[in-house]
Order: structure tokens, then sequence, then C-alpha cells
């Protein structure tokens, strides 16, 4: 995307790092590259200038990349946080997209995929695999559960609608986004416009959902 | 009550086949039943009283008389020639002397203090036929004993009975019989209380039973106080002796009441105290009366114990009726019979009841301590079923519940180490991915050699699997599915090969091994990579079948593998690797191909 000019690397492997700066440099020609190496460097470089873009490791050594998502969401709501990472599991995966990151990019994919897959997200269209998309599902029925039993109104904002449901359920049974389209006979941009709301919503609720617990602690507490 | 004695002595008389009336019939034998005498005065040097004649039994009332003679004359009963003749005493106390026409033919034992005493004891002597006259023959009796108000007890009060001459065989017979009523049964029957009460001390000292304790110290106690029966020889002047006979019904007494209110559950200091002073204040009154009264003053105390004894049972058998109806019947009885035997023993004391011959209190009693500790022991051995019972029942109980203990132990350890290797996989698969995983990665993205590049991306594949086995949790079969289907569908659509996916799902929740799950992955994604690379396919399809196995079929219409490549067997495709991996799960995968029929790889895994 020709807006995204400013990006914030976060790699603490020196050689990894150099091939990650130098894909985003193709994907994104022209764009000034920022580098950090641990959490708290991307902390300082998040307060001191701002992103469009922030490539993020989960594995760092003073911490994880999801404090890194969570203060760019918080600090620079329009930057766009990407995880990068080795790990291809929804265990590790699924607290990122929580925190607000807008997609994920496994990192052993070849430069093709990688590059391939970059763009795409940064043009609105993030990847969502069957496993994710079974954990959002599990996610939003527990919430719903609370919230009767709890006798609480659903937050409006953070409840899926009827389609982006289904647009769940297709993926988890491991249908692709294309076949999905195909299937609701809707255009490939109306479904990626699905997913990136799944993926707002579910941030949107985790931290509605954190909040009502600080809350609820902060009552206890008095 | 003295018909009732009546009938009962008769009853025992019959029994032992002894009958006077009978025995008085018999035309070969002489009951003398009334003699001269002549009492010898206490203090020496007095004058000898003039002789008086007395009817038979004679007994001892005068306070002074200390031995006497019976002179009596018979004439020799008519028997056969060379029936030898003797003459019984039945009763002859406490000690006696027999002469013959002026010869001293027996004496008992020694006739002056310590006497012998044989007040229980039938006396029989022969009469040598060399002494013996057709006619007119003279027995002369020395009694030596104590007149009844100086002893304790009337059955050892002085006094002659009858005298019966007759055939000694026949009297022999009629001794015998009456020292075994008289002295051996009590013998016998002591001996057996002595074990009794020895079997029940022992309970009550083993299982602290108070009651118990009492009952065996009765019970001993009973049977040592026999030996005023059967021991002859006591080394004591006779009125000393009697009044310790006396003397020591009084502890045999605190001890019955004792038992009895015990047993009924009464524990009362004041009682206790009471009973106790009366073993010191009874004995010391009736010492302080003095010998010549000692009679009276028995009679007085046997009457007290007497009563205590009855206050006591009709307390035991009043709350019994209110607490526990079962004791009431059955200790009822016996303290009922327990009472009528004293109560008759106390009617003879009192001189209400002429002296039966057979004793019944030296049985009766006896007979009712065995008939109680028969009970008592019924008792204790019923209570000791039900604790072992009870202990039986506790100890399953406390078996189940250590089992319950183990089970949960074991549960809560198996789970622990379960939490402790989930653990441990967490952090083999955290230093695999940071740092195998870093140096695979590095190579894929720097590595200008492209083959290079691919075999490390597919080496960090096969690490990402391997640590998804190693994590060990078992897989929804249906969110295998649809993982396989999102992975092929993508990969073979980037690929540019049109592919439809067909299969069932599964319709009931299965899971499968991470194992399984892991190997599948890999024996799909290596079908999918030789599709993609090799086959030159425009179109596959993929179908699953899921039934008692699981069945993937993976179909192209490509061209197949060359028949040099297939004698190889493994060219490179990875198929030798694919049916290893099917083998090690149990299932088999199959290969068809043939050149323009495309490939067929059929993979069966058991469910």
């Amino acid at each position: 995307m020709s807006s995204v000019t400013r990006i914030l690397l976060l790699e603490d492997l020196p050689e990894i790092r150099t091939w990650l700066k130098a894909l985003a440099e193709q994907v994104f020609p022209g764009a000034v590259i920022t580098e950090a190496a641990r959490v708290h460097d991307a902390r300082q470089q998040i307060s001191a200038s701002r992103f469009d873009l922030a490539l993020i490791d989960l594995g760092l050594p003073d911490g994880s990349g999801v404090e890194v998502v969570e203060v760019l969401r918080e600090q620079q709501p329009e930057a766009q946080s990407v995880v990068v990472t080795i790990h291809d599991d929804d265990d590790h995966l699924f607290p990122a997209l929580q925190a607000g990151a807008f997609g994920y990019l496994l990192k052993e994919q070849s430069r093709e995929q990688l590059g391939e897959q970059l763009r795409r997200i940064s043009q609105g269209e993030p990847p969502l695999s069957p496993s994710i998309a079974r954990r959002v599902i599990q996610y939003f029925t527990a919430q719903a559960k609370n919230h009767v039993r709890e006798q609480q109104p659903l937050m409006p904002g953070v409840t899926l609608t009827d389609r982006e449901n289904e647009v769940l359920l297709w993926v988890a049974k491991g249908f692709t986004l294309p076949e999905i389209g195909v299937q609701l006979n809707l255009s490939r941009h109306t479904i990626a416009d699905y997913v990136k709301q799944i993926y707002r919503k579910l941030n949107v609720s985790s931290r509605a959902e954190a909040a009502l617990e600080a809350q609820r602690l902060g009552l206890f507490r008095r | 009550m003295h018909s009732l004695l009546r009938a009962l002595r008769r009853l025992v008389l019959a029994g032992c086949g002894l009958s006077l009336a009978a025995a008085a019939a018999a035309a070969d034998t002489l009951v003398l039943r009334s003699a001269q005498l002549q009492t010898l005065a206490a203090a020496p040097g007095a004058v000898p009283a003039a002789a008086v004649t007395v009817a038979l039994p004679h007994d001892w009332q005068a306070a002074d008389l200390r031995a006497a003679w019976y002179r009596m004359s018979f004439d020799a009963p008519a028997v056969p020639p060379g029936t030898l003749l003797a003459a019984y005493i039945p009763r002859a106390c406490a000690n006696v002397e027999l002469h013959l026409n002026g010869q001293l033919l027996h004496r008992a034992g020694r006739m002056v203090e310590p006497l012998t005493r044989g007040c229980y004891h039938p006396q029989l002597v022969t009469l040598p036929a060399s002494l013996l006259r057709p006619e007119g023959n003279r027995l002369e009796l020395r009694l030596v004993g104590e007149p009844l108000p100086r002893v304790a007890a009337r059955q050892r009060a002085g006094g002659l009975s009858p005298v019966v001459i007759g055939p000694q065989e026949a009297l022999a017979a009629r001794q015998a019989s009456r020292l075994f009523w008289n002295v051996t049964l009590a013998q016998i029957i002591a001996a057996t209380l002595v074990m009794t009460g020895a079997l029940v001390l022992a309970i009550a000292w083993v299982r602290r039973i108070d009651y118990l304790g009492w009952f065996g110290v009765l019970a001993i106690g009973w049977a040592a106080l026999s030996a005023r029966i059967w021991w002859r020889e006591a080394p004591l002047a006779t009125t000393t002796l009697e009044l310790l006979t006396c003397s020591a019904f009084v502890p045999l007494a605190a001890c019955a009441v004792l038992f009895v209110l015990r047993y009924g559950g009464v524990r009362s200091r004041r009682v206790d105290v009471l009973l106790w002073a009366q073993c010191l204040i009874l004995p010391a009154a009736l010492a302080a009366l003095g010998p010549q009264r000692l009679f009276v003053g028995a009679v007085a105390c046997y009457a007290v114990l007497a009563v205590e004894l009855a206050a006591a049972i009709g307390f035991f058998l009043w709350r019994a009726w209110r607490r526990r109806r079962s004791d009431f019947r059955g200790m009822g009885v016996i303290f009922a019979l327990a009472a009528l035997t004293v109560a008759a023993e106390v009617a003879i004391q009192d001189g209400r009841v002429a002296l039966p011959e057979v004793h019944l209190i030296h049985f009766a009693i006896p007979l009712m301590f065995c008939a109680l500790a028969i009970r008592l022991v019924q008792a204790f051995a019923r209570a000791l079923s039900t604790a072992e019972a009870a202990r039986g029942q506790l100890e399953q109980r406390v078996r189940e519940i250590s089992a319950q203990i183990e089970r949960n132990f074991a549960h809560l350890a198996e789970a622990r180490v379960e939490q402790v290797a989930e653990k441990e996989r967490k952090r083999i698969a955290a230093d695999l991915h940071d740092d195998l995983g870093a140096k695979l990665l590095t190579i894929v993205h720097t590595s200008t050699d492209e083959r290079i590049s691919t075999l490390a991306r597919e080496a960090l594949e096969e690490m990402r699997l391997s640590v998804r086995g190693i994590a060990g949790k078992p897989m929804q079969l249906a969110d295998a599915l649809a993982d396989w289907r999102a992975e092929t569908v993508s990969r073979l659509g980037e690929a540019g090969i049109e592919v439809e996916w067909s299969g069932d799902e599964p319709d009931e929740p299965r899971t499968l091994p991470a194992r399984t799950y892991v190997q599948t992955t890999r024996i799909l994604r290596e079908a999918t990579s030789n599709l993609i690379k090799h086959s030159g396919a425009s179109r596959a399809g993929v179908s699953c079948r899921i039934g008692e196995d699981f069945q993937l079929v993976i179909r192209d219409n490509g061209r197949g593998i060359p028949m040099e490549l297939d004698g190889k067997l493994d060219r490179g495709h990875g198929m030798a690797s694919m049916k290893a991996r099917a083998k090690q799960m149990q299932g088999q995968c199959l290969i068809e191909s043939g050149p323009g029929y495309g490939t067929v790889i059929r993979l069966t895994l058991p469910l």
C-alpha cells in the first residue's frame, strides 16, 4: 500500500531481522524502517515516532511481542500490527490477535509467499486459519454464555453478525476464503471485510472483557 | 415355705435312692430314737448333772454344754449269720467317740480343742461280732462341740441324730450317699466355682469390666468359704472359727451387692463406703457380743445382709424393667431363685424350719452362680461379637477409605505428572522453536540454493509437527479434517490445480491421537507436494470416509508414476516414508498408478 511509509520491525535475531527488512523494503519500496530487538526498545520507538505498520516477533528476550501489540494499539490505533512468528499454533497467535494484531505471517514461508501475504494484510485481507477460527468461535460462545449467566446486556459492537458467524463456521470447517466467497456468492473484498470485522470485534471484546474484569477486581478490593 | 422345702427335700432324697421310711421299715435295721443324756459341765471339777432321757435328734441349746454322754441300749437285730453289723450316725456334731459294751470302738478325730469338726460328715462304725450280745447291748457316745448360742449356723451346733443299727453294707451305702450330698458335692462345686470365678475375673481384668470383677471375687470367695463344710481339721478354737466364718459372709455380701449394682449401672460412692464400713462394723459387733450370743448376732447379721442384697436386687430389677426388658427376665429368674434360697436358709437359721439332712444352700447358691456366670459370659460374648462385627465394619470402611485416598493420590500424582510433562513439553517446544527453529529459518531465508532452503523449510515443518506430537493433546477428528482441507485446498489452489474435496463429517465427536494427526498430516502433505511437483495434473480429488476406520483417497489426473521410477520404489517421492508412517499407525497406504491413469493414493487407518 502506498500509504505505508513508516515501519517498525521488532525481531531479536539479527539474520532474520535482516531478511525481514529486505522483505519489507521489497513490498513497501521507500518506506522508513525502524529496527528494534527488544520489547523495551520497541516501546521507546513507539512513544518517539509514529508508524503505519509494525512487524512484531512474539518470543523476545525481555518479554512477549503481545505487549508491544497492545501498546501500539493504545498509542497509535491507526497503525497495523502484524505478528511475524515461527509459532503457527493458535495458543500463540490467539492472544496476539486479541491484543489487536491484524494478521500474522509464518516465518518459514518462502519469500514470495511472505511478500504476498504481507501485501494482502496491508490491503485489508488478513489470513484466517481453521484453528484460529475455531478459537474465535469458542471465545464468542463463551462470552455470550457469560453474559447470559451474569445477566449483563451484550455490549454493542462486540457481538458477531450472522454473516460473520457464517464465515467463521466455513473457515473452521476448512474452507478457504475464495471458496467461501463462491459459496456465499460474495466478492473477495466482502469476505476480507468480514474477516477484518471479526478481528476488530475480537480485539474490542477482549478489551471490554479486560476492563470489566479490572472493574470487578476494583469493586472487590474496595 | 415349709411344705415347699419338704417337697424339695423329698425330691432330692428320692433322687439318690435314700428314703428314711423305707429304711425304717426294714426288719434287720434298728433306729435308736432316744438316749440317756449325761452332760459334762464346762467348768472343770463341777459335778456332772444327773442323766436325763432325751429324744433323738437332740440339739444342744444350753449355753454351757461342751461335752455329753449319750447312752443307749439295744438288742442285736435279727440278721442272717455272718452279716456284719454297724452303727450309722448321720449327724454327730462336732465330734464323736463310740463305745460298745464298755469298749472304745471309734473316734473321728481330736476330742479336745482345736476339735476335729465333722458336723457335715456322717459316721459309720462297724460293730465287732465278738463284742455284740444278743440282748442288752450298751452303746455309749461321747459328743464334744459347741451349743447353738455359741455357733454361727444351726448346721454346726452340737447335737446328735438318731443312731441306726443294721447290716454294715446297707448302712455304708447310706453313709456314702449322705457324704456325697453334704460334702463331696460341695467340694466339686467349690472347684467349679473357683474356675468360673477365675475365668470371669480374667475377663474382668482384661476388659476392665468392674461388675464381672465383683462377680469373680464373689464366686471365688464363696468357694473358699465352703471350706467350712469339708475342712475338719482347722487349727482354731471352734468359737473363733465360727466368728470368722460368719464375718466372712459380710464382704461376700458386699461383693454380691456391688455386682448387682454395677451390673445395673449404679455407681455410688456412698453405698461403696457403707458396704466396706459394714465389713468392719458387723464382725466387730459380733466379737463384742461375745461367744455366748454369737448365734443371735449371726442370725441378725444374715438378716441384714439378706435385706441389703434383696434391696440391691429389687433396685436392679426395677431399673432393668424400665431400661432393658430382656435383662429383667433372665436376671429376674436367677435373682428370684437366689432370694428364695437365702430366705429358706434364714428360716432354717431362725429355727422356723427343721434342719434338713441335705443343705440346699450349699449347691443352690453355687448353681445360681453358675447360671449367672453363663449369662454374664453369654452377654459378654454377645457384646464381644458385636464389637468385633463393628470393628470388622470399621476395618472395611478404613480399607475403603484408604483405597479411595490411594486412588485420589494416584489421580493427583497422575495429574501432577501430566502437568509436569505438559510444562516440559512446552519448554522443549519453545527451545526447539527458539534454537533449532531460528537456525532453520536463517537457512530458509539466507540460502541462495533453492533446494537447500526448501529442505530447511520442510525440516522446519517437520519440527513443528514433531513438537505438536510431543505436546500430545488429542485432536477432534472434525478439526483435523478442517485443517487438512484448508491446507490441501489452498496449496493445490495456489498451484493452479483444480481440487474437489469430498467426504463425510463424523456423525459423533471422535478424537485422533496427536501422533496419528501428525503422521497423517505428513502423509497428506507429502502426497500434495508430489502432486504439485511431479504429477502434472490439472485436477485432483480428495475424499475421506469415516466408518470402522478412516480412509483418505487422493487421486489426480496426472501422468502417473513412470515405470522406471516404480521399479526403484522410492524415487524421491517419499512414497516409502508414506507407507512406513501408515504402518506405524497400524494402517496402510496403497499407491496405484499407471501411465495415463493418474495416481491414486489410498490411506486407511484404524480409528
